[in-house]
């Protein structure tokens, strides 16, 4: 069997490496290529002329990296962000965050309760609509040269805020996703409001167990400091599992924990390759599960949501920049950037899946990205073409201002 | 002077926006694998005109150049000696100086010649440098010396670097 094995894991890497070789050759994100590739080859991968394209099957180890990969991406996450990195954002920002976030949500809650008909459902598809890519619009930004643009320093103050916001969603979602999705009010909020209570208080008391994890990990030596880490990160998930919590959220929990001591950035520096390398194969696995003959019922609501969260999002984003205090224009740029959904959007869809919640949410939420993926780049190019096109229809004004993304 | 602004770019690094006196305003992205990405923006104008990306090692080498390492404006030269007394050079160690082989405690460079040494250059093609050297660092041939001091001791201080050690019999 063990040769079989090694073969599976080859195959799947050559894939994964073919995907990511050709998005960065096109200069695009590798997100979708992976879940793209991955649904070519697992095993309900298409035939091609009687030929079965099924040549990677998911196997318990494939599984496992992928497992790996969400840690490591929740873990860095809590890694990247830090209470002073929020408090030193201003009012401005803060104002036009909230609004962001929060309409947003409510919109896909309220999409989700009516395509989907029921609440956990309707705050899974709320969580997949609702955040955006920090890792797609970072690179956006720095592919149209807009790093140095004014509104940038907004875009990824949203992020930010975000991260916060998935921080708490997670917690909730994990939350409802443990209790199996019973819809008994009274047997639910309890545990949510501990586990939120116990995220406030690690966001909180961060530095105060930071500092005393501080001294413990000042170790010389990269292997010891590696392995540590990485024994650190697999424990916390294991406790976290026993007090009902999901291993992903204590991973996030630990990065933030470990933001607040001086080995942040080295932490970092270790941690991003194993990131990128089981990240990758989480996407990939994600796509081996979906089978694109099932997409009929999805494809509709899938359209649906896409169309939903351009237009909403547009609407929102000039919305929350023009609260900033950004001109027109500016919230342009704003608003036709942070349409592209990614990392979270799948993460959060397999959470779901792996909780039983809903079936048809994997189907939906790859072709939601898929779609995005490819519409978001061209959108945030063209933003300036959307401007003028704004204005001239401001300029003739007479007729009641239809106007070509006012619409919400 | 121009008024620096700076601000976080969390996920991507650190920006510094410099107003010129003309009116333009440069914007340096540095980000945190290190890259770095220079903008110009003319007055008035929220979009940049142009912009260069630069590696880590590249925007270095600029920036020395910028900063004047290399070539100093005679103006500036002028006025440095002319304001502070101080002088700050680059000096190569050569085969024949009377102090190589000898290192900084014996020679006594800070109470007899008011002399500090900033950093020694041990190696320029490879980059081995050695920041604030104690006492024990022997002057060696080849080596290129960072010294600070005043102008009339930084003068005499050259001389025992590169002169040969018949010259010094004379002294």
């Amino acid at each position: 069997m063990s040769p079989n094995m090694i073969l599976n894991l080859g195959l799947a890497f050559t894939f994964i490496s073919l995907a990511i070789y050709i998005s960065n050759k096109i200069k695009f994100s590798s997100i979708p290529f992976l879940i793209l590739v991955g649904m070519l080859v697992g095993p309900h991968a298409p035939e091609v002329s009687g030929i079965s394209l099924a040549l990677v099957q998911r196997t318990e180890s494939i599984d496992l990296l992928s497992r790996l990969g969400v840690l490591l991406m929740l873990f860095y996450l809590g890694l990247e962000f830090s209470a002073g990195k929020l408090a030193a954002t201003g009012p401005a920002l803060f104002k036009g965050g909230t609004v962001y976030v929060g309409l947003n949500f409510v919109r896909g809650l309220v999409f989700g309760r009516l395509f989907f008909q029921n609440w956990p459902e309707a705050f899974v598809v709320a969580g997949i609509t609702g955040i955006s890519s920090s890792a797609i619009i970072t690179k956006l930004l720095v592919d149209l040269k807009r790093t140095a643009n004014p509104e940038t320093e907004f875009i990824l103050g949203i992020m930010v805020f975000e991260d916060v916001f998935l921080a708490i969603y997670l917690s909730v979602l994990s939350g409802l996703l443990f209790s199996g999705g019973h819809l008994a009010a009274w047997d639910i909020i309890p545990g949510i409001a501990l586990i939120f209570l116990f995220i406030i208080s690690i966001i909180v008391l961060g530095r105060r167990i930071g500092a005393l994890l501080e001294p413990r990990l000042s170790i010389k030596s990269a292997e010891s400091f590696v392995v540590i880490v990485f024994t650190m990160l697999l424990l916390t998930a294991v406790l976290v599992e026993t007090i009902h919590i999901a291993e992903a959220i204590g991973a996030l929990l630990l990065g933030l924990v470990l933001a607040e001591t001086v080995h942040s950035k080295r932490v970092i520096q270790f941690i991003t390759p194993m990131r990128d390398l089981f990240g990758a194969v989480f996407f990939f696995a994600f796509g081996l599960e979906i089978d694109y003959r099932l997409f009929g019922n999805a494809v509709y609501i899938t359209l649906a949501a896409v169309l939903m969260t351009v237009l909403g999002n547009i609407f929102t984003g000039l919305l929350a920049s023009w609260l900033a205090g950004y001109k027109a224009r500016r919230g342009f740029n704003v608003a036709f950037t942070i349409i592209a959904r990614g990392e979270f959007a799948v993460i959060v869809a397999s959470l779901a899946v792996t909780a039983g919640v809903s079936q048809v949410l994997p189907a939906f939420a790859a072709l939601y990205v898929l779609i995005l993926a490819f519409i978001s780049p061209v959108l945030a190019k063209q933003s300036r073409s959307f401007y003028q096109a704004y204005t001239r229809v401001v300029d003739l004004i007479p007729r009641p201002g239809v106007s070509s993304g006012k619409e919400n | 002077m121009s008024i620096i602004k700076e601000a976080e770019l969390p996920g991507l690094g650190k920006k510094f926006e410099i107003s010129l006196e003309n009116g333009d305003r440069v914007a340096v992205v540095i980000h945190d694998e290190g890259t770095r990405e220079v903008y110009y923006f003319p007055e008035g104008e929220d979009d940049p005109l142009s912009g260069v990306t630069m590696t880590d090692q590249e925007a270095r080498q600029v920036g020395s150049i910028i900063s004047g390492s290399f070539y100093q404006p005679r103006v500036l030269e002028k006025l440095e000696t002319a304001v502070a007394e101080l002088k700050i050079e680059w000096l190569e160690v050569r085969d024949n100086s009377p102090v190589a082989g000898k290192n900084i405690g014996e020679l006594g460079l800070r109470k007899n010649h008011s002399i500090t040494v900033i950093a020694v250059i041990e190696d320029k093609r490879k980059g081995k440098t050695l920041i604030n050297p104690g006492p024990s660092y022997v002057f060696t041939p080849g080596h290129t010396v960072v010294a600070a001091g005043t102008k009339d001791k930084m003068k005499q201080f050259e001389e025992l670097l590169q002169k040969s050690p018949a010259e010094e019999d004379d002294r």
